[in-house]
């Protein structure tokens, strides 16, 4: 029985033995099963398809374009200009030369080098083309000089003082193999010196791979799949559900405060910082109601922001009267938000030949009636906030009618100035100041459909001569124009909205991007 | 009176008792903004809670009932006459104004009302339309979206009715074509479009609800249901509430509406209907018959 019982064990000890084995080996094989099968893997939202990433071509998310390309100059914290594909510049004197010195030994992810030649290639498919006439150095483009095999010379035919921060945008700036582009000068392909290289694009999602040959600081993680979810609640539930890695960015996947306070209850980890864009709304230069200075006085002084950013953003943005926040550059002095005035509001109009109370006022017969454009499809939460504005402004005396339009009614009459009063933002950085200047603040600028915040005769000059003041000129001339806008009323700044993001607890090392055009992944480690 | 299904019935009437009644129910002004109370629950001073604004969401729901209850019937009652004109009068004339007149009213039907409705508003949203509400472009997109149905149904009553001997027995009499009309070829048009109009109602109310829920209907600070559901939407998480009573009130509606619909072309319900439709069957069959006596006669 003994030596049954003994051979019995030694049996049972060999088949335990062999299969405690195979167990401990599919155990110790299972992280890299697991790994392989999407831990290694970044999954980030993103609210619509990336497309081919054109680099000339206004069609894809401009999120995608920052980690597939990299530019001469990258935008740093606060404004600050690093480097990137050019290691150091040089702005001649007299404005009319900048000199580059390229990075040395940076590969396109097909192999190709990146050199004067692939810089000369690259910068002739938009500097000097008018369709690009919007970006300041492509208008006053003059030639490009090859110093050496990596030294370029970018000649102007006029100084343009923004024009190392015009090189920080997302496109047409960025630098694409000469390999993919085509006869005709189309681009074929998205290869970049980026850190990642797309492995393929659907209308589901992006795939993209870990550049192993990136000049920069590499991803901890070798794989990021950018998932096409429209529905923010979808994104949100994603998130809980470990289906996705990181929801938000305006210009990503927009995350509203509210769901942002949600998801925070939910144990997922929220990260918000000041924004860099301020919503504005704004009072038609053509609309005869609001020629009157009084009723934009009265708007400016009766709606009441901070309850705005308190109950509509919930705490996730800042009250302003300012039209850039400190976080873009030469944003000008602060003025203190003014307290909603009813009294003050109401004096404004009486001063302005209004008569009238809170049931409403007149002036020659006619009724204080403003047309107030918005369009939540294109501007998500407008809706909300205007019927907000539309409360506090009749209790001043106003009647406001709301016009609740699609995008593409928007589109058509913001740029005719269609409206008394409607919403806008400025572009945030990287394109800010000289960005929403040029474009928003400037009669000639061709914003195709979203329109202008205000434009006039004497408002052109002071702005134009703000964006040609380079050097030591610059901040003042910038001052005077967010001067002429506040003494004329001439907007009617809100609130900037912060950056939020969230992620789920596997992220760890989130920081956020350096603006809301790019995607984030850099110090990001994946549990 | 108590043949009538009054369980179908009351909750159709509520509604529209609650609509013609409502500044009287009331509590509170529902578009009136409180910043203390925002996203209250439910209490003895808001019955219903409040929403994101501080709104009252009980006075708001009163408040959409009316201004659903208003757009629905203006727009019944403008599609259903536009929709008998119309249709009677291609059945009536016939021929080519007819085959004109068929041929507009199938390319109406061709397309969902839905799609009709949103492709109009987007031709009133342009400046020159702006002199109009929101409110008013909803209730004409939605009126030239509806009235093909009732078109298409009176102008097939007209032509079954112009067969009949009856008919003929008036003209021979000497009947007017309107007298011929209005006295015995309307009351059938109306008998089957009244009926068809109070199942249509209950999809209706939803259109209109829809609409607003695409924010192309009505203006805020108006207070209706499918503005309060997508509005809600931003909420569902944390305060259901702002989207489960809208949609429920929506839903009460639109199935008691068509419950009372299938009801009454069931003919339980319109006893009062069926009543006068066989008084007028019953006096259109006296002037045939008088009209054959005056024929045989006659001969």
């Amino acid at each position: 029985m003994k030596t049954n019982g003994g051979a019995a064990m030694i049996k049972l000890q060999r088949r335990s033995f062999l299969a405690g084995t195979a167990g401990l080996t599919l155990f110790s094989a299972l992280p890299r099963i697991v790994l392989a099968d999407g831990h290694d893997t970044l999954k980030v939202a993103i609210a619509g398809e990336t497309g081919d990433l054109d680099l000339l071509q206004n069609v894809s998310t401009l999120s995608s374009y920052t980690v597939v390309f990299d530019g001469l100059i990258h935008y740093g914290a606060g404004g600050a200009l690093e480097p990137g594909l050019a290691t150091a510049w040089t702005v001649a004197e007299d404005g009319l030369s900048i000199s580059f010195d390229l990075r040395e030994g940076v590969l396109f992810s097909d192999g190709t080098p990146f050199d004067a030649d692939a810089a000369e290639v690259n910068l002739k498919r938009w500097m000097g083309v008018p369709d690009f006439g919007w970006i300041g150095i492509s208008a006053a483009f003059d030639s490009i000089v090859k110093d050496a095999p990596n030294k370029i010379t970018v000649k102007l035919t006029r100084p343009v003082a923004a024009a190392l921060l015009e090189l920080t945008i997302v496109r047409p700036v960025r630098f694409l193999s000469p390999k993919a582009i085509g006869a005709d000068g189309t681009q074929t392909a998205p290869i970049g010196t980026g850190p990642w290289i797309v492995e393929s694009h659907d209308s589901t999602k992006t795939v993209l791979v870990r550049n192993d040959a990136y000049w920069g600081e590499k991803p901890s993680f070798s794989r990021m799949e950018l998932l096409v979810v429209p529905d923010e609640l979808a994104r949100a539930n994603g998130l809980r559900a470990g289906d996705l890695d990181v929801i938000g960015g305006d210009w990503v996947a927009p995350l509203s405060p509210r769901r942002a306070s949600a998801l925070k209850g939910d144990g997922m980890t929220v990260i918000a910082e000041p924004g860099t864009a301020t919503t504005i709304l704004g009072y038609s230069p053509k609309s005869p109601m609001m020629q009157d200075k009084a009723v934009r006085d009265a708007i400016f002084i009766g709606v009441d922001r901070a309850a705005m950013a308190a109950v509509l953003f919930e705490g996730y943005a800042d009250a302003t009267v300012n039209i850039f926040p400190t976080t873009v550059p030469t944003a000008g002095a602060r003025i203190p938000v003014p307290t909603r005035d009813l009294a003050a509001a109401q004096a404004a109009l009486t001063a302005g030949g209004w008569t009238g109370d809170a049931s409403g006022f007149t002036k020659d017969g006619a009724p204080l009636l403003i047309d107030f454009l918005v369009s939540d499809e294109a501007f998500p939460g407008s809706r909300r906030i205007a019927e907000m504005i539309q409360g506090q402004l009749t209790e001043v005396g106003f009647q406001v009618n709301i016009s609740s339009v699609d995008t593409a009614t928007i589109h058509d009459r913001r740029p005719k100035f269609e409206y008394d009063l409607t919403f806008f933002a400025t572009y945030g950085a990287p394109y800010d100041p000289h960005g929403s200047l040029g474009a928003s603040f400037v009669t000639a600028a061709d914003t195709g459909p979203d329109g202008k915040i205000y434009v006039s005769d004497d408002l052109d000059k002071v702005v134009l001569a703000a964006l040609d003041a380079g050097g030591d000129a610059r901040e003042p001339a910038m001052q005077a124009v967010y001067d002429w806008i506040s003494s004329n009323t001439a907007a009617c700044p809100l609130v900037v909205s912060q950056r939020i993001w969230a992620v789920n607890p596997r992220v760890a090392g989130f920081g956020l991007p350096t603006t809301d055009y790019d995607l984030p992944f850099k110090g990001i480690t994946l549990s | 009176m108590k043949s009538w299904p009054w369980a179908i019935l009351t909750p159709a009437l509520i509604f529209v008792l609650i609509g013609i009644f409502a500044p009287l129910l009331m509590t509170h002004d529902p578009t009136k903004q409180d910043y203390s109370a925002i996203l209250s629950p439910s209490s003895w001073s808001h019955w219903l809670g409040t929403d994101y604004l501080g709104r009252d969401m009980y006075s708001r729901i009163i408040g959409g009932a009316r201004t659903s209850l208003v757009a629905m019937v203006v727009v019944l009652l403008a599609a259903l006459i536009i929709g008998v004109v119309i249709g009677s009068f291609a059945g009536y004339i016939g021929g080519r104004t007819e085959l004109v007149l068929i041929s507009i009213i199938d390319i109406a039907l061709a397309l969902p009302s839905l799609i009709i409705a949103l492709a109009l508003i987007g031709v009133f949203s342009g400046e020159a339309w702006s002199w109009m509400s929101d409110y008013w472009k909803m209730i004409i997109a939605l009126t030239l979206a509806w009235w093909a149905n009732y078109a298409r149904m009176s102008r097939a009553v007209v032509v079954a009715e112009l067969q009949q001997p009856y008919i003929e027995a008036a003209r021979v009499m000497g009947a007017s074509h309107m007298w011929i009309f209005t006295r015995h070829i309307l009351p059938h048009v109306l008998g089957l479009v009244v009926v068809y109009a109070s199942a249509d109602a209950g999809a209706l109310v939803l259109a209109i609800a829809t609409l607003s829920f695409l924010g192309l209907g009505v203006a805020p600070p108006t207070p209706e249901w499918g503005q309060m559901l997508v509005d809600g939407m931003s909420y569902i998480e944390d305060n259901p509430a702002l989207v489960i009573i809208p949609g429920l009130a929506l839903t009460a509606v639109v199935v008691s509406f068509n419950l009372l619909g299938e009801a009454f072309a069931l003919q339980k319900v319109p006893k009062a209907v069926r009543g006068g439709l066989l008084r007028r069957k019953k006096s259109a069959r006296a002037g045939e018959e008088t009209a054959r006596a005056a024929t045989e006669a006659k001969a």
